[in-house]
């Protein structure tokens, strides 16, 4: 790995949330490093609370670290870098106030790019999404499915070199979010684009990564990292295939003891896991 | 139309039944005025209605609904200006929310109705009193309101705008203030209220000008039509200004939908 | 935010709330007793505060009280009994409720206060008009969060019911009654509150006795040291009130 091909490097980061010895301290990341390449899809799994919407959050400067560093492009990352990175969250984070092509332009507007520019790009990204008919929809008029494409579509428009997604289909059914996935990946082959995507399934990483970072139970490291060697785009085929089993089995056999972890951890805490 | 067949329409519609119970109380009412009830007490509602006419001509009173009226619209426009100001400089400090706001609710809590005395003491018998009394009444939920507004934006709205690279002021003018609109106008419509009551309340306890001194004429005098009309007359002022307002609030808020 | 700095911040904004109580109470003597503000537009404190002990220690307050609280009580009674049992009648089925709930709130937007000048006409100065008002008022938002109470309980839990066999007075008993019971104590809450806000101001308006006439009657002989004293006191009997309620309502809602 040539040190120019790394768009996204990530230093020894931790991350804790209150002071030790308060009743809400939570370790929630803890001495991580992770190298991502300039044009991969990097998918974060790990069981709930290991820190890996943390790490992306730090990665786009919504966080700051408690010590370590993260850079992307060789920057040093202190705050939000609109112009390098965008943003799709799990939830709808659309304005309902504003139309669909009224939200994407509003990012555009954020960015700093020209009015005249602005329509021409949101148009492209509609369309590149599948949404050109329901630019003019406000946002709860839209399915959940078409509302993460909408936020997909905000996020191309701003033309960033990364992409960040905070489990964008969390929220979606089994179905809508095998449909976006293929999308997806079909979207993903035509750009250059970095992406780091946080997802909590299993079949969802394997079938969009090219490589996924398997996260230990809190307080949260990188176990291990598994390629996924499969040019992009990626047919619905490759599900049935043996190769997708496999390597969705040597992921779930990786997660399985540390998801039990977490479970009985807050089994212990009296908490709901 | 056959009995029957109305009765089923009826039941289909619940929108045409609505106006077929109104009407009815209104007929209970004039076979009740009319027959059973001492006439020193009740009149039909035919007779307020006819006495309208009587009403706009005694001495008096079409400027004492006049000055109502403008006492109103002066007493929102006041509570509206207070309750944006003191609303947005609340809810937009989490300090000046942590300090202000239990003052302001102290405040808000207090039955206001004690202290309308003191209003007439300081500001006469006249409009001041009035207004001033309207906008106490007035101001509080619309300042509540807002902050709420302002307060209850998803987290991840101002993190997604965060995110896109938006200045302190692009986050007010395109997150906050846009969130903020339907909140504005629902405490707008609590405001309407508010100042509808602490206005009439005033109006009313003044018995020597305005609307209270024609009420106590009319009800001294044993005057149920007059009195009657007058108060349909000021409810129906209520009313309009209501439905203004309520109307304003459903139309900024379309895209909650 | 850091602990540190939140609680840092949290004594910063008593330190300004418990100023600016002193420095209105400080103006206010100030203003009183050295700038020359007329006794009659604004007592001294120390006289609101002397005229409030002798009205506590002569006992004088106790027939106005009585009165107000005694309108209150009757008033309250009725606005509950008829406000419940027509919720509940009119909840009882889909069509009435879309017959009735909008009307009742319809009306419930108009100034119920103009009514008062009416109910003088009908019952007099007395405690009569005062009872009709604070029931017409009190009844709106009891019998509204009746119909929203039992109205619109959600279907799932009744299918439930249902489908393990519940019987009319069970459904009633261990589903209707407990999921709108929160809603109708709300409803109670408020129309307590509007019940005694609407009687102390009809008795400020037109009355012959009551706390709000008394208020009214000393403003009237200029008394105002003895008029801000009843002020105070009135103003704490309301939140104590109000407070009562409010601690019931909750403690009704834990259960």
């Amino acid at each position: 790995m040539s040190a120019d091909s790394t768009a996204i490097r990530v230093r020894d980061v931790s991350h804790q949330f209150g002071e030790p010895g308060d009743a809400q301290f939570v370790q929630a990341l803890q001495n991580t490093s992770l190298d991502i390449v300039r044009g991969e899809l990097m998918c974060l799994i790990g069981p709930s609370g290991c820190g890996k919407s943390t790490l992306l959050n730090m990665i786009g400067g919504l966080l700051t670290p408690t010590t370590g560093a993260v850079a992307v492009h060789d920057k040093p990352v202190r705050g939000p870098l609109p112009h390098d990175i965008a943003f799709v969250f799990q939830e709808n984070a659309l304005f309902p106030w504003c139309t669909i092509i009224e939200n994407i332009k509003l990012g555009m507007v954020f960015q700093g790019v020209p009015k005249s520019e602005q329509e021409p790009r949101a148009r492209k990204a509609l369309e590149a999404v599948g949404l050109k008919g329901f630019m003019s929809h406000y946002p709860a008029q839209l399915s959940g499915g078409m509302r993460q494409r909408a936020a997909l579509a905000r996020a191309l428009s701003l033309e960033t070199g990364t992409l960040l997604m905070d489990e964008p289909f969390g929220a979606l059914d089994e179905q809508t979010r095998m449909v976006l996935g293929e999308d997806l990946s079909v979207l993903l082959s035509r750009t250059e684009k970095t992406i780091v995507f946080v997802t909590h399934s299993l079949g969802e990483a394997v079938f969009l990564a090219d490589r996924v970072a398997v996260f230990s139970a809190r307080p949260g490291r990188i176990k291990e990292i598994i390629a996924i060697d499969e040019p992009h785009p990626r047919k619905p085929a490759f599900v049935t295939t043996e190769k997708f089993a496999k390597l969705r089995n040597s992921l779930y056999e990786l997660l399985h003891e540390e998801i039990r972890k977490t479970v009985d951890q807050s089994a212990a805490m009296g908490a709901a896991p | 139309m056959s009995g029957a067949a109305l009765k089923r329409t009826l039941l289909r519609h619940p929108g045409l039944a609505r106006p077929a119970v109104v009407a009815g109380m209104f007929l209970a009412w004039e076979i009740a005025a009319r027959w059973w009830i001492d006439p020193a007490f009740l009149s039909p509602p035919s007779k307020v209605v006819a006495s309208l006419g009587e009403l706009f001509a005694t001495k008096g009173v079409p400027a004492a609904l006049r000055i109502t009226l403008w006492e109103l619209g002066v007493a929102f426009a006041i509570s509206v200006v207070i309750g944006l100001v003191v609303g947005l400089s609340v809810g937009l400090s989490r300090f000046a929310n942590r300090t202000g706001m239990p003052i302001i609710l102290l405040l808000y809590g207090i039955p206001q109705i004690t202290i309308l005395p003191l209003f007439i003491l300081y500001f006469g018998i006249g409009p001041p009193s009035k207004i001033a009394f309207g906008v106490t009444h007035g101001m509080f939920p619309i300042i509540v309101t807002i902050v709420a507004g302002v307060q209850n934006i998803k987290p991840i709205l101002m993190t997604a705008a965060h995110s896109m690279g938006a200045s302190r002021w692009q986050i007010f003018r395109w997150v906050i203030f846009p969130h903020m609109i339907p909140s504005f106008f629902a405490g707008m419509r609590l405001g309407m209220t508010g100042v509808l009551l602490g206005v009439l309340l005033a109006e009313l306890y003044v018995s020597t000008a305005g609307i209270g001194y024609y009420t106590q004429l009319f009800t001294q005098s044993f005057n149920p039509t007059m009195l009657l009309a007058l108060v349909s007359v000021l409810a129906g002022m209520a009313i309009v200004l209501n439905e203004i307002v309520r109307r304003a609030e459903i139309h900024f808020g379309r895209w909650r939908s | 935010m850091s602990p540190k700095h939140d609680r840092r911040d949290k004594i910063a904004s008593r330190a300004v709330q418990i100023g600016f109580l002193f420095g209105v109470i400080l103006l206010w003597y100030l203003g009183t007793a050295y700038w020359g503000i007329s006794r009659i537009l604004l007592p001294n404190p120390v006289n609101v505060w002397t005229e409030l002990k002798d009205i506590i220690a002569s006992g004088e307050f106790l027939p106005d009280l009585r009165v107000t609280l005694t309108e209150l009580a009757v008033a309250f009674t009725i606005s509950c009994t008829t406000g419940v049992s027509i919720g509940y009648l009119i909840s009882r089925s889909q069509y009435l409720i879309k017959v009735f709930e909008p009307l009742i709130a319809s009306l419930y937007s108009v100034p119920i206060i103009l009514f008062l000048p009416l109910y003088v006409l009908f019952f007099g100065l007395g405690e009569g008009s005062k009872i009709a008002i604070g029931t017409s008022i009190s009844f709106f938002p009891i019998v509204l969060n009746t119909i929203a109470g039992f109205g619109y309980v959600d279907k799932i839990f009744i299918t439930a019911a249902r489908s393990m066999g519940a019987s009319d007075v069970q459904m009633f008993r261990y589903v209707l009654l407990p999921a709108a019971f929160p809603v109708i104590l709300t409803g109670l809450r408020i129309g307590f509150t509007v019940a005694l806000l609407s009687i102390l101001g009809s008795e400020t308006i037109a009355s012959l006795e009551g706390l709000g006439h008394r208020i009214v009657h000393l403003a009237e002989a200029m008394e105002t040291a003895r008029m801000f004293a009843y002020i105070s006191f009135v103003v704490v009997i309301a939140a104590f009130l109000n407070t009562a309620v409010s601690a019931l309502e909750r403690r009704a809602k834990r259960r």
